[in-house]
Parts: structure tokens; C-alpha cells; sequence
């Protein structure tokens, strides 16, 4: 019999049982739903990470002390026993290191901040005048600091908008003073609301000189040092030259180590395609459930279509032609269920999205083609088995079927 | 020539620990035009012999010539075309589909036919279903389901489905054996017509009243054919 007269008998076939056919169809449709959203999820994830990074500045190198020898790890621990850098470190590389922008010894603590009317936990963040320029940091009021501040560690502050709502309301800061660990500080500058950034709030902060806060916590060991290289192209080299800068200023002995964008891009990549393989394989779980209900819903079709099978093999039905009925029955559910699941995901996701712009899992593209062909091969693959026994039924026992 | 030439048919069966000899040494030759009954109780072997006339089952033993063609060596795909091109059957029980419309029923066997008649498009398939619908006098419920027709009707549909493809033989086993005695008569009739028509009628029945309207009896027992005679009319 034609193909194309074998797909009607099937759509016909599937229409007479409109229940099973939806039920066996709902086990599709969830099963490429399940494909589409959680690769969404996944690639979402990793859309938002990825523009997160981008947003902290896209030449970001940091420099820490201490050396791991594990590759793609975030670093080393944060406090090191091995390895020091010091500001004569960042001088060296400030003065030296051509293919930097901007270099700022960091130092990183938790305290207090008050004034008369309230009183803060926070973490201040001692940094020098380049700094906002690493992490595109903007001011909406008053100015970083000066070159002068950081140089001779005057007791100057930046607050983060959050603490200055706090200490303050609505009336203006700028030249007011607040304590910072019981020393007092002027504030020069307000930084404009940016929210958490991959687990920091700029807006909790306090900002101070690096000097200042090197006294503050009685130490001459920095947290760390951030720079920004001149180019995204010329980060390679600018970690290079660092290396060398400063493994020559310790003794010939690399106690620190450099993360660069690339090595964090490619530590959290590692880490959300593991989270991407991951969900593809509970969808690709889902799928197979799916491909299993076809054919527990094909056996039965097959079973209770015994009858059917004789009369149509005494009418002169070959046995490729029972095979290829039962077969494109299977592969017309579950591809419509792919279909429908397909739609389904499209319109959720992109529903969402219209409503909450900041939640965009829209599907990859890429990812439809497969989908559909996965629908269309688990409708083969588990529509097989049935239309063969369909097909090797013997008529004589299928026409006294009851 | 023959169109049925059944030559020293065996066929075994073995059910549980005895082995049944349904058919023994069977030599039959029917020839066109014919309206034949074969007639015996049950276990007499008729079922297995129609199984054999109609290639739904092969025999153990011996040759059947169908229309000069040995089909003892067949292809299962070759055995369905014979089935689709040279047989039309009857059931006792009708066996149509049951979702399916009268018309549906009737167009299925020529849906299958199309693989080996490429002139046979959809309309021309639906045209002739109507046509042969008209033939049994059903042409106004040729939309109506199995379950929606009287037993009579559905044989009617039953018929026209055999008589679709215009093959040369109708094997109609026990057609009149679930219908009153008023609507066998109709039935019975219409072979008759069908046979004036050219069709080679071959009927398998218990039923003595139905065989003796026939125009020759074949009459068996224990797996042999004991009585070749004309029919009582």
C-alpha cells in the first residue's frame, strides 16, 4: 500500500482512540518539553553568569598570593600561608607593566561602620585610586580617590548606596564623617546602586584608600591586587608580564597566582556544562519514560487489534505493510508530541520572558532540530517491537481472535 | 483448466499430545464459473480446507494449483497478493473493521491492490466502492458503521468487500451461520447472482439446506472428501 495511505489509516487509527492517543502523546510532550527547558536552564545559566563576568570588566586580571598547582581552579585559598604581595608590588607593576591600564593593591575585611544614627556591619574594601576603573565602577555622587588620597592614606571613604541609605536617609553624605573601625573617615564619593554581582554587593561596601585600610587591619599584606589589562587581545601577554614583573621582585619564585576572565569563564563553563549534561540526561530519562509508554500503549493496541491484523492480512495486507501501519502509528504520536511539546516550551518560555525580562530562558535554536528527531527516533526506536509482532502474527489465529 | 486444483493435500496438526490428521489425501478441481459448497460437521477438516483454498494456511503435504500457479512455493508477499487479487472472502462472523464506515471497509482491500495497480487512485477507489456497495444493495448506508447495520447488511458489506477487487473466486466460509433463515435466503441469493455473473462461488458450511443450493457439494469427512455430487437444486 502507498505511504502516504498507510499515514491516513494511521491519523484515522489515532483519531478513533482520541484518549489513548492524548495519554500516549502527554508522556512525548513532557519528555521534549523536559529536553527543551532544562537545556534552557542550563544555557540560561550560563548566558547570565557569563553577562554577569562580562559586567565586573571584561580585561579583569587577578592577581593572588599563595600558588595551587591544580589547573582551573578559582585560585588559590583566600588566605595563604605562602606568598605575599605588598604595595611595592603594585608600585612595580604600575610603573613597569606596559600592557596594564590600571593596577590597585586590594584589601578586603569585615567592620563597622557609624555615625550618630546608626551603626553598620559591612565589608570595606580598601583599594587605590585605579581601581573603579578595573570594575567600571560609577559614582553618583562626589569622586573616587585621588592619587594623593591612597599616597599618603588619608582617612577618606566611599560608601557603597545601601550603607549610605542606612547612615543617612535622603540627606546628603558627601564631607560628612562616619567611623570605620572607630577611625574616622570623610566621605569623597556615593556609588551608583548596582546590586549583587556574582556574590558581591558593591552596595554594602565601604570603599577606602589601600593604605589606610592596610593600617586599619595592621598589616602589610594585601588581600590580593586587581588589574585591567589595555585590551581584551592583550590579556596573555599582560599576565606574562606580570608573571615576570613579579616573580622576579620574589626571588625568582612564583608564589602567587593570576586569574584571568578566561580562566574563571572556563572554570564555571566546566562547571554549568556539567550542570547542562546533567539535566540533558533526567530529559533524556524523561524521554525514554515517554518511548516506553508508546510502546506499553502499542502492545495493547496491537493485542486489541488482533482482528484488525487478520482481516486486513486476508484482504492482501503484507506483512511489511502491517509493520509499516503499526510502525507509522507509533511515529505519528510521538512525533505530534514532539510537536506539541516543541510549541509548548516555545510559548512557556517565551510567555515568561515577555513578563519577566530579567528570566530569559528562551531555547537555543540549535536545540529544536534535535528535539524533533529525538521524538521522531524514540517513536521508531520503541514502535519497532510492536509493529513487528503486529506483523508476525499468523492470520488464521488473528481472524478467530477475540 | 482448473482454477482450484488441489493435489494429495495433507495437513497435520498436533494439538497437546495427539496428532490430528485434518486433512488426508485431498484431490479437488474446481473450475470457473463454479458454485461449490463443501460441506461436513465440525472436525471434518472444511476450516483447515478453506484455510488452504483461501492461502491463509499452507498445506503439509501436496500441491494447490490457484489459476494454474503452484502456490505451495510462495512468498508470504506473494501468498497476499494471490489473497488480494484472486480471493475474496466471507465470514460467518463478518470481521469488518468495526470503526470503520461501510464504505471504508469496502475501498480497504483495493487500498492494498494499489501497490500492485497504480491506476488505482483514491477516487477511483472510492468510486468503485460505491459501485460495488450499489451491486449489494447498500448504497444508502454506505456511511454507517458496522454496529449501526442489521447482520444481513453487514454480510452485504462483507460481500461487497470480497466482490471489490473482481477476483475469481469468493470463499465464503459459513456466511449465512450468525443470520436468520429469511436473511440466509437474501445471502444465498446473492451468490447465486454472483455466480450468473461469471464469480466462482466456493461456500464452507455444516449447514445442508445452504449446501444443497448449491450447484455441486463436496461432502467431507474425517479429513477426506467422501461425496462429490450435485447440489439438490
Amino acid at each position: 500500500m502507498i505511504l502516504r495511505k498507510i499515514f491516513v489509516n494511521s491519523a484515522e487509527a489515532i483519531v478513533e482512540n482520541k484518549l489513548r492517543s492524548a495519554l500516549t502523546m502527554l508522556g512525548m510532550i513532557i519528555g521534549v518539553m523536559a529536553v527543551i527547558l532544562l537545556v534552557s536552564v542550563g544555557t540560561g545559566a550560563k548566558r547570565y553568569i557569563t553577562s554577569e563576568f562580562e559586567s565586573l570588566g571584561t580585561n579583569v586580571i587577578l592577581i593572588q598570593p599563595g600558588k595551587t598547582d591544580k589547573k582551573n581552579s578559582m585560585g588559590p585559598p583566600v588566605s595563604s600561608s605562602k606568598g605575599k604581595l605588598t604595595l611595592s608590588d603594585v608600585d612595580a607593576l604600575q610603573k613597569n607593566a606596559q600592557s596594564l591600564s590600571a593596577v590597585s593593591g586590594v584589601m578586603f575585611g569585615a567592620g563597622v561602620v557609624k555615625n550618630e544614627s546608626a551603626t553598620n556591619n559591612i565589608n570595606i574594601l580598601g583599594s587605590n585610586d585605579q581601581f573603579n576603573r578595573i570594575f567600571n565602577m560609577t559614582l553618583i555622587e562626589g569622586s573616587y580617590f585621588s592619587k594623593e588620597d591612597e599616597d599618603s592614606g588619608r582617612r577618606v571613604a566611599v560608601l557603597g548606596y545601601a550603607i549610605k541609605e542606612n547612615l543617612f536617609g535622603s540627606a546628603t553624605a558627601l564631607g560628612k564623617l562616619v567611623k570605620v573601625n572607630e577611625s574616622e573617615h570623610r566621605i569623597i564619593g556615593i556609588i551608583k546602586p548596582t546590586g549583587d554581582k556574582l556574590g558581591f554587593n558593591v552596595d554594602d561596601m565601604v570603599f577606602i584608600p589601600t593604605k589606610s585600610s592596610l593600617r586599619l587591619f595592621n598589616t602589610d599584606k594585601l588581600f590580593g591586587i586587581r588589574a585591567s589589562a589595555k585590551s581584551k587581545s592583550g590579556i596573555d601577554d599582560a599576565v606574562k608580564e606580570i608573571t615576570a614583573i613579579l616573580k622576579d621582585r620574589h626571588n625568582g619564585e612564583e608564589d602567587f597566582t593570576i586569574i584571568t576572565q578566561v580562566t574563571m569563564m572556563e572554570s564555571m563553563n566546566t562547571i554549568l556544562n556539567m550542570l547542562t549534561y546533567a539535566l540533558a540526561a533526567i530529559a533524556f530519562i524523561s524521554m525514554l519514560v515517554g518511548g516506553i509508554g508508546i510502546m506499553n500503549i502499542m502492545l495493547v493496541s496491537v493485542t486489541e487489534r488482533t482482528r484488525e491484523i487478520g482481516i486486513r492480512r486476508a484482504v492482501g495486507a503484507r506483512r511489511s505493510d502491517i509493520l509499516k501501519q503499526f510502525l507509522i502509528e507509533a511515529v505519528v504520536i510521538s512525533v505530534s508530541g514532539g510537536l506539541i511539546g516543541i510549541a509548548l516550551s516555545m510559548l512557556i518560555t517565551y510567555t515568561l520572558f515577555a513578563f519577566l525580562p530579567g528570566f530569559d530562558m528562551r531555547p537555543p535554536f540549535w536545540i529544536l532540530p534535535p528535539s524533533f528527531f529525538l521524538s521522531l527516533t524514540t517513536g521508531v526506536v520503541f514502535g519497532v517491537w510492536p509493529a513487528r509482532k503486529a506483523a508476525l502474527i499468523q492470520t488464521i489465529d488473528a481472524l478467530r481472535y477475540e | 483448466m482448473a482454477l482450484i486444483e488441489l493435489q494429495n493435500i495433507h495437513k497435520h496438526f498436533i494439538m497437546g499430545e495427539e496428532d490430528i490428521h485434518a486433512l488426508n489425501d485431498v484431490n479437488i478441481k474446481i473450475y470457473e464459473g463454479e458454485f461449490t459448497s463443501i460441506v461436513g460437521t465440525s472436525g471434518s477438516g472444511k476450516s483447515t480446507l478453506m484455510n488452504i483454498i483461501g492461502l491463509l494456511d499452507l498445506p503439509g503435504e501436496g500441491n494447490y494449483l490457484l489459476d494454474g500457479i503452484n502456490t505451495t512455493t510462495m512468498t508470504d508477499d506473494e501468498l497476499s497478493e494471490y489473497r488480494n487479487q484472486k480471493i475474496g472472502f466471507v465470514f460467518q462472523s463478518f470481521n469488518l473493521l468495526p470503526k470503520a464506515s461501510a464504505l471504508k471497509n469496502v475501498e480497504m482491500p483495493m487500498q492494498y491492490a494499489s501497490t500492485y495497480n497504480k491506476n488505482l487512485d483514491d477516487m477511483k477507489i472510492r468510486q468503485m466502492a460505491l459501485e460495488t456497495l450499489n451491486k449489494v444493495g447498500l448504497l444508502e448506508r454506505v456511511h454507517h458503521l458496522p454496529n449501526e447495520l442489521s447482520g444481513g447488511q453487514r454480510q452485504r458489506v462483507a460481500i461487497a468487500r470480497a466482490l471489490v477487487n473482481s477476483p475469481k473466486l469468493i470463499l465464503a466460509d459459513e456466511p449465512t451461520g450468525a443470520l436468520d433463515s429469511k436473511t440466509s435466503e437474501e445471502i444465498i441469493n446473492l451468490f447465486r447472482e454472483l455466480n450468473s455473473q461469471g464469480v466462482t462461488v466456493v461456500i464452507v458450511t455444516h449447514d445442508n439446506n445452504v449446501a444443497n443450493r448449491c450447484k455441486r457439494v463436496l461432502r467431507m469427512s474425517d479429513g477426506k472428501i467422501i461425496e462429490d455430487s450435485k447440489g439438490a437444486e
